[in-house]
C-alpha cells in the first residue's frame, strides 16, 4: 500500500471527459466577433535575394483588411537563445529557405486571404543553395548568414579526463558512423491561434504551444509590446513534441495584424506548413568511437556530430550541446570528448523534439555498445551491468545522478522480457536487442539568461472552503500535467482530487516556463506542492487558534481534519460553520472537514491564496555549455524490443517492446505509462518509417502524413511498461522524469534487435525494407 | 485547404447520371468516394467544373452471379466488398487487395470504380482484378461498352474511359475448380500504405495434383500501368507447381517489370521485390486453386 492517499495511483485525468465528448475546445474552435482571417505568404525558393515586394494589388482586393510585410513588421531580431537571434518576422533581404515567410494577409474570410496571397507579386534573383552539411562547409559554398563562416551556427568542443590516455589503456577500439533523418513531430493538430487587442490596447493570443511564457515574452519584443500587456493563453492542445516550444511566425503574424486592423486574427498552419515550419528534430551525423577493456570497462569515448539544421538557429546551440552531453551517463566513463557543429542549410529550420538532442547519440552509441559486446564476447547486458552508474555517481562532465535506478531497469527488462532465453537463440529472422538511455528532468537553466522562477503557482480556496483553485502557467498538451498538478496538490494539501480544479497554461496566472525537457512534474510540481503546504499552513493557524491547540497537532487527510494528539472538541467549529451555512446542502456530521477548517480561515483572514515557486539550485561544472545538460534530476529506463524480419524483403515488425524506467515517484500511474508508450511509437517510427524527404531545390516531397509515415495502430505491439521508483530527493514526493527519457533506447534497441535477427549492423535510419534488404545482400557478398 | 467551387449533380439512377454526364461533357467529373478525387482538387491539381455523385445510385451497388459470371457493382466500397462472403470465399485475393487499400476510414468511402479510374500505378484493386481476368462496363447516354481490365489503363492516371462514360460494373468469369488467385502488397509499415510493390497472381490447375494450365502474373508500382508479366506466365504453363518452378517464374516476372526510381524506392530494389511477391502470390494462388473444389 502507498503512503499517500491521492498520487501514486491511477488517477483519471481531468482533461477525458472534455476530450471524450468533444466539448474540449482548441484553438481553432474558438471564434471572436468580427474575427478576420490571416495567411502567410512563403518563399518557393530555397535560396534567393528579394529584389521587390508588390502588394498593391492584394491591397485592393475586396474583403482584404491588411497586407503586412518587413516594412511594416520592422526587422527586430529574435529567435529561441538570445545568443543567436537570426529571423525577423519577415524576410527582407533574402529568403532561405522554401517557407521562409515573406508577408501576411488578414480578410474576412480564409478563401479571400489566400486569394490575396496570390496576388502578392514578389521579384527574386536566385542563389545557389546547400542543402547538405557537406555542401554547407565546403570552401566557398554560398553562406546563409553572412556572420557565420561555413555555415556553422554553433559549435562545441568539450573533453573531460583525458581521451588519449583512456584509449592507450583500452585492449578494444570501436569507431562507428551513424546517421538518423529529419523528422517531423507528426503532432495531431496543426499549430494554431487567435489573437485580439482589447480597447486598452492589451494583446490576448490564444494559442496551441508548449511554452505560454517564452511565445509572451517573443510576440512582446518583436511587436515592441511591454511584456505586461501580452497574454498568452494556451486552449486544449493537439499534442506539441518539441516544435510547438518556440513563439512562431504564425503566432506573431495573427498578433501584428490584430495590431492593424483592430480585429481579432485567427491563424492556422496547414499540415504542410507544420511541415515548413519544422522546428522538429535534426539530421545527426555522429561519428563514435569506443575505447574498453577486456573485461568491458568503458574507458573513453570520442564523440563528433553534425546536424543539419536548416535556414535558421532555433534551439540549435540547447541541440548541439545535448548531443554530447548526454552521452555522459548512464555509464561509468572517465574520460570523453565531444566535437560538434551545428550548421546552416537551405533547409526548414530544426529544433527541438522529443529527447532533443540526444536521441540520435544515443542510438549511435547504444548500438556500438552492443557490436563491442559481440566483439568481446560478453552479453550486452552484461557489458552495460558492468559499466552501469547508480544513485549518487557524478558523469566526467558533471551530470549528478542524484538518484538512479538504472541498474533496476537493466534488470526488470532483462527479466520481463526472457532475454536469457531469446538472445542469440531465436531462429534466423528473428531476434532481441536491448538498450538504456537517461534525460534530465528539466532544463537547469531557463532558455535566456535569468534569475527568474521557472515555476510559480496559485492556490485559492473558495470561499466555501470545499475547492482548491491551482492556478498555473503550465501547460497541458495531452501529457497530463493538469492531473499530475491537481494530484500533487491534493496530496500536500490533504484533500480529495476531486475538490482540486485546475486552470492552467495563461500566462496572467502565474510564471511557468511550460512543456519542454521533461519539466513540469518536477518544476511545477515543487511549486504546486508548496503553494499547497502555504493555503495548509494558513488554515490550519486559524483553525489551531479556534480551537485553542497547537497548529502542530492538526493535520488535513482525505479532506478532513486528522487531530494528532487525540479527540479535540471542534463543536463550536462545526456550529459556526452550520450556521454560516444556513440553507446550505452540506450540513456536516463525524469528523471536522477540511471545508468547515477552511471556511473559518475565510471568515478570519478573507481568500485564502498560497503561493509557492520554484528554481533549482546552481548546478553542473564550471566548464563552456555546462548549463546544458544539468537538471535536478534525470530520470533513466531501459528497453528490450523483440524483432521479425523478413529476409527476403527486409521488412521488419516489432512483435515486443519491454520498457522499464525510473520516474521517481509515479504521480499518476496510468499516465506515467502512457508516457511510456507514447515514447516507445515515436522512436520506433523514427526507427523504422521517418524521414522527411527533400528534391533537389529543397522543396518537401512528404509534407503530409500519407507520405510521412508515423506508425499506426497496427504497427505498434503491446508494450510491457515497468515502472521503476527511485526517490529522488530533488523531486517533489520524490518525482522525476517520464515525458522523454523512455525514447532514449528504443531506436538502438531495435537497430541491436535487427542485428540478433538478421547479424546485420545498420547504421543509417530509417529501417525501410529496402535499407534492410540492401544490408541483408551486401552481408551475403 | 480549401475545395475551389463547382457545381454538383446528384442523380438517383444510370440513366439519369448518364444524361447529366452526357450533357456536362469535359468539363465534369464523377465522384464516388472521393478520396482520390477531392484530395487532388483542394491541391488544384484538378478543377472540374461540375461534380456528378454516384453514390445515390442502387444499380452500381449490387452484386450478382447469374450466367456463369460473377458482375460487382462498380459503386462498392473497398469496406463492402473486403466484407462480403461470396468475394471471401470465392475470390479471395480480391478481398485481400479490398482489405489492404488505405485505413479503415479510407475504405469507407472509396470504391471500386474510384481505385480503377484514378489508375494509379500502386493501386489495391486493379493487379487481383486483372489477374481474375476482370472486364469492366463502360456506360454512357448512347450505350455501353464492355473492355478487359488489361487493355483500361493506359498511363498514371490515364484510362481509355471517355468523359461522359461512367464505370457501372466489373464483370469476372465463375472460378472453375483447381483455380485460385493470390494477392500481396509490400509497404513500409503495416496499413495506410501506398504499395512498394504489389503482386497478384492467378492459375488454374487441372486437377489437384495437375499441371498448371492457366496463369496470370499482375505487377504493380512497376511501371506506368499495372503490369501483366508474360515471360512470368509463360515459364508456369504446362508445368507441375515446385518451388524451383516458382523461382523460375519470379525471376522471369522480374524480367517483366519496368520499375523506376523514385523517393519511395529503388528500380533496382522493386525489381528484387517482384521477384520475392510473385513467388509469394503464386504460392497463394496455388494453395487456394489446389482447396477450390466447387
Amino acid at each position: 500500500m502507498s503512503e499517500y492517499n491521492v498520487i501514486n495511483s491511477r488517477a483519471p485525468r481531468l482533461d477525458a471527459p472534455g476530450k471524450a465528448t468533444g466539448r474540449a475546445k482548441y484553438v481553432d474552435d474558438m471564434s471572436l466577433p468580427g474575427m478576420l482571417y490571416g495567411a502567410i505568404l512563403q518563399s518557393p525558393l530555397a535560396h534567393a535575394r528579394i529584389l521587390n515586394i508588390d502588394t498593391s494589388r492584394a491591397r485592393s482586393l475586396p474583403g482584404v483588411k491588411a497586407v503586412v510585410t518587413a516594412k511594416e513588421a520592422g526587422l527586430v531580431k529574435y529567435g529561441v537563445s538570445p545568443a543567436r537571434y537570426d529571423e525577423t518576422l519577415y524576410c527582407h533581404e533574402k529568403v532561405r529557405y522554401v517557407g521562409d515567410e515573406l508577408a501576411a494577409v488578414a480578410a474576412v474570410d480564409l478563401e479571400t486571404a489566400m486569394d490575396a496571397l496570390s496576388l502578392i507579386q514578389v521579384d527574386y534573383e536566385e542563389l545557389p543553395a546547400v542543402f547538405t552539411v557537406e555542401q554547407a562547409m565546403a570552401e566557398g559554398a554560398p553562406l546563409l548568414h553572412d556572420d557565420y563562416p561555413r555555415n556553422i551556427s554553433a559549435e562545441v568542443h568539450q573533453e573531460f579526463g583525458d581521451v588519449e590516455a583512456g584509449f592507450k589503456q583500452s585492449d578494444l577500439i570501436k569507431t562507428t558512423t551513424f546517421v538518423n533523418k529529419r523528422q517531423d513531430a507528426a503532432f495531431l493538430e496543426p499549430h494554431g491561434c487567435l489573437a485580439e487587442f482589447d480597447l486598452f490596447g492589451q494583446l490576448t493570443l490564444h494559442t496551441s504551444t508548449q511554452v505560454p511564457h517564452y511565445v509572451m515574452r517573443t510576440v512582446a519584443m518583436v511587436l515592441g509590446i511591454p511584456v505586461g500587456q501580452v497574454r498568452v493563453v494556451k486552449p486544449y492542445v493537439g499534442g506539441g513534441f518539441g516544435p510547438k516550444c518556440e513563439a512562431t511566425p504564425l503566432e506573431m503574424s495573427a498578433c501584428l495584424l490584430a495590431k492593424v486592423t483592430g480585429k481579432p486574427v485567427k491563424m492556422n498552419y496547414s499540415r504542410e506548413q507544420v511541415f515548413l515550419h519544422s522546428r522538429a528534430r535534426h539530421q545527426f551525423i555522429h561519428t563514435i568511437t569506443t575505447g574498453v577493456k577486456k573485461d568491458g570497462t568503458l574507458m573513453a569515448l570520442t564523440n563528433e556530430c553534425h546536424l543539419e539544421g536548416g535556414a535558421y538557429t532555433s534551439f540549435g546551440i540547447a541541440t548541439v550541446y545535448y548531443s554530447g552531453s548526454l552521452l555522459g551517463g548512464p555509464y561509468k566513463l572517465p574520460n570523453m570528448k565531444y566535437d560538434g557543429y551545428r550548421v546552416f542549410t537551405n533547409r526548414p529550420a530544426c529544433g527541438a523534439q522529443r529527447g532533443h538532442g540526444g536521441v540520435a547519440a544515443r542510438a549511435a552509441w547504444e548500438q556500438q555498445l552492443d557490436m563491442i559486446a559481440v566483439d568481446l564476447g560478453l552479453d550486452p547486458v552484461e557489458l552495460r551491468l558492468r559499466n552501469i552508474m547508480s544513485t549518487g555517481d557524478v558523469t566526467c562532465n558533471v551530470l549528478d545522478m542524484s538518484s538512479l535506478g538504472m541498474k533496476e531497469c537493466v534488470e526488470a527488462v532483462r527479466d520481463g522480457s526472457d532475454w536469457n532465453a531469446k538472445r542469440g537463440k531465436m531462429t534466423k529472422g528473428k531476434g532481441v536487442g536491448i538498450a538504456c538511455g537517461f534525460f534530465v528532468s528539466g532544463a537547469g537553466y531557463p532558455i535566456y539568461r535569468s534569475e527568474t522562477f521557472h515555476s510559480t503557482v496559485v492556490i485559492k480556496l473558495s470561499e466555501d472552503g470545499g475547492t482548491a483553485q491551482l492556478l498555473t502557467g503550465s501547460a497541458e498538451i495531452g501529457q497530463g500535467s493538469d492531473t499530475t498538478m491537481a494530484m500533487i496538490a491534493a496530496e500536500a494539501l490533504g484533500i480529495k482530487l476531486s475538490d482540486v480544479r485546475v486552470t492552467s497554461g495563461d500566462t496572467d496566472l502565474a510564471v511557468d516556463l511550460g512543456a519542454y525537457s521533461s519539466r513540469q512534474t518536477l518544476m511545477t510540481g515543487h511549486a504546486t506542492k508548496e503553494a499547497a503546504e502555504d493555503v495548509k499552513r494558513q488554515v490550519i493557524e486559524v483553525l489551531a487558534q479556534e480551537l485553542s491547540i497547537p497548529p502542530v497537532d492538526i493535520d488535513f487527510k482525505n479532506g478532513l481534519v486528522v487531530f494528532k494528539n487525540g479527540n479535540v472538541d471542534f463543536s463550536k467549529v462545526r456550529t459556526s460553520y452550520i450556521q454560516e451555512h444556513r440553507g446550505w446542502t452540506d450540513p456536516p456530521s463525524g469528523d471536522l472537514t477540511f471545508k468547515e477548517a477552511a471556511r473559518m480561515a475565510f471568515l478570519a483572514k478573507g481568500t485564502i491564496v498560497g503561493t509557492g515557486k520554484y528554481k533549482p539550485g546552481r548546478l553542473g561544472g564550471k566548464y563552456k555549455g555546462a548549463a546544458v545538460g544539468t537538471s535536478p534530476a534525470y530520470g533513466c529506463s531501459a528497453q528490450v524490443v523483440e524483432v521479425t524480419v523478413d529476409m527476403e524483403t527486409g521488412k521488419v515488425i516489432i512483435d515486443r517492446m519491454t520498457d522499464a524506467h525510473d520516474c521517481g515517484l509515479a504521480v499518476n500511474i496510468t499516465s506515467v505509462e502512457g508516457q511510456m508508450e507514447g515514447s516507445l511509437s515515436m522512436g520506433m517510427g523514427e526507427a523504422l518509417f521517418e524521414e522527411v524527404k527533400f528534391d533537389g531545390k529543397g522543396k518537401i516531397l512528404n509534407a503530409n502524413l500519407g507520405e510521412y509515415k508515423i506508425p499506426t495502430a497496427l504497427d505498434m505491439p503491446n508494450v510491457k511498461t515497468i515502472i521503476v521508483e527511485s526517490n529522488e530527493p530533488n523531486g517533489p514526493f520524490g518525482a522525476k522524469e517520464v515525458g522523454e527519457g523512455a525514447i532514449m533506447p528504443t531506436i538502438p534497441a531495435i537497430l541491436n534487435a535487427v542485428y540478433d535477427a538478421t547479424g546485420v549492423w545498420i547504421h543509417e535510419l530509417p529501417l525501410t525494407p529496402e535499407r534492410v534488404y540492401r544490408a541483408i545482400q551486401q552481408a551475403k557478398k | 485547404m480549401l475545395l475551389p467551387k463547382f457545381d454538383y449533380h446528384e442523380p438517383a439512377t444510370l440513366g439519369e447520371a448518364c444524361q447529366v454526364m452526357g450533357d456536362l461533357g469535359q468539363k465534369t467529373k464523377a465522384l464516388a468516394g472521393g478520396t482520390d478525387l477531392i484530395v487532388n482538387m483542394k491541391k488544384k491539381i484538378l478543377s472540374p467544373a461540375c461534380l456528378v455523385y454516384l453514390g445515390r445510385i442502387k444499380e452500381m451497388k449490387k452484386i450478382d452471379s447469374s450466367n456463369g459470371l460473377f458482375k460487382i457493382g462498380a459503386g462498392l466500397t473497398a469496406a463492402e466488398v473486403a466484407e462480403m462472403e461470396e468475394i471471401k470465399n470465392n475470390y479471395s485475393a480480391l478481398s485481400r487487395g479490398a482489405s489492404c487499400l488505405g485505413s479503415p476510414l479510407i475504405r469507407n468511402l472509396a470504391t471500386i470504380a474510384g481505385n480503377l479510374v484514378s489508375a494509379r500505378p500502386a493501386a489495391d484493386f486493379p493487379p487481383p482484378l486483372m489477374a481474375y481476368g476482370a472486364r469492366v462496363v463502360l456506360k454512357s447516354s448512347s450505350g455501353e461498352r464492355v473492355v478487359s481490365l488489361d487493355d483500361f489503363f493506359k498511363g498514371p492516371g490515364q484510362t481509355l474511359i471517355a468523359p461522359e462514360e461512367i464505370l457501372t460494373e466489373i464483370v469476372l468469369d465463375k472460378l472453375r475448380p483447381f483455380s485460385g488467385a493470390g494477392y500481396i502488397k509490400l509497404g513500409t509499415r503495416q496499413t495506410l500504405e501506398i504499395s512498394l510493390v504489389n503482386v497478384a497472381a492467378f492459375v488454374s490447375l487441372d486437377g489437384p495434383d495437375g499441371v498448371i494450365k492457366t496463369a496470370r502474373i499482375v505487377l504493380g508500382a512497376v511501371g506506368p500501368v499495372p503490369l501483366r508479366a508474360p515471360s512470368g506466365e509463360k515459364a508456369l504453363i504446362g508445368e507441375k507447381p515446385s518451388e524451383a518452378l516458382l523461382a523460375k517464374a519470379g525471376e522471369a516476372a522480374a524480367f517483366d517489370s519496368k520499375p523506376i526510381d523514385d523517393y519511395r524506392g529503388s528500380a533496382e530494389y522493386r525489381r528484387a521485390m517482384v521477384d520475392v511477391l510473385t513467388r509469394r502470390a503464386l504460392n497463394e494462388a496455388i494453395n487456394a486453386a489446389r482447396s477450390n473444389l466447387n
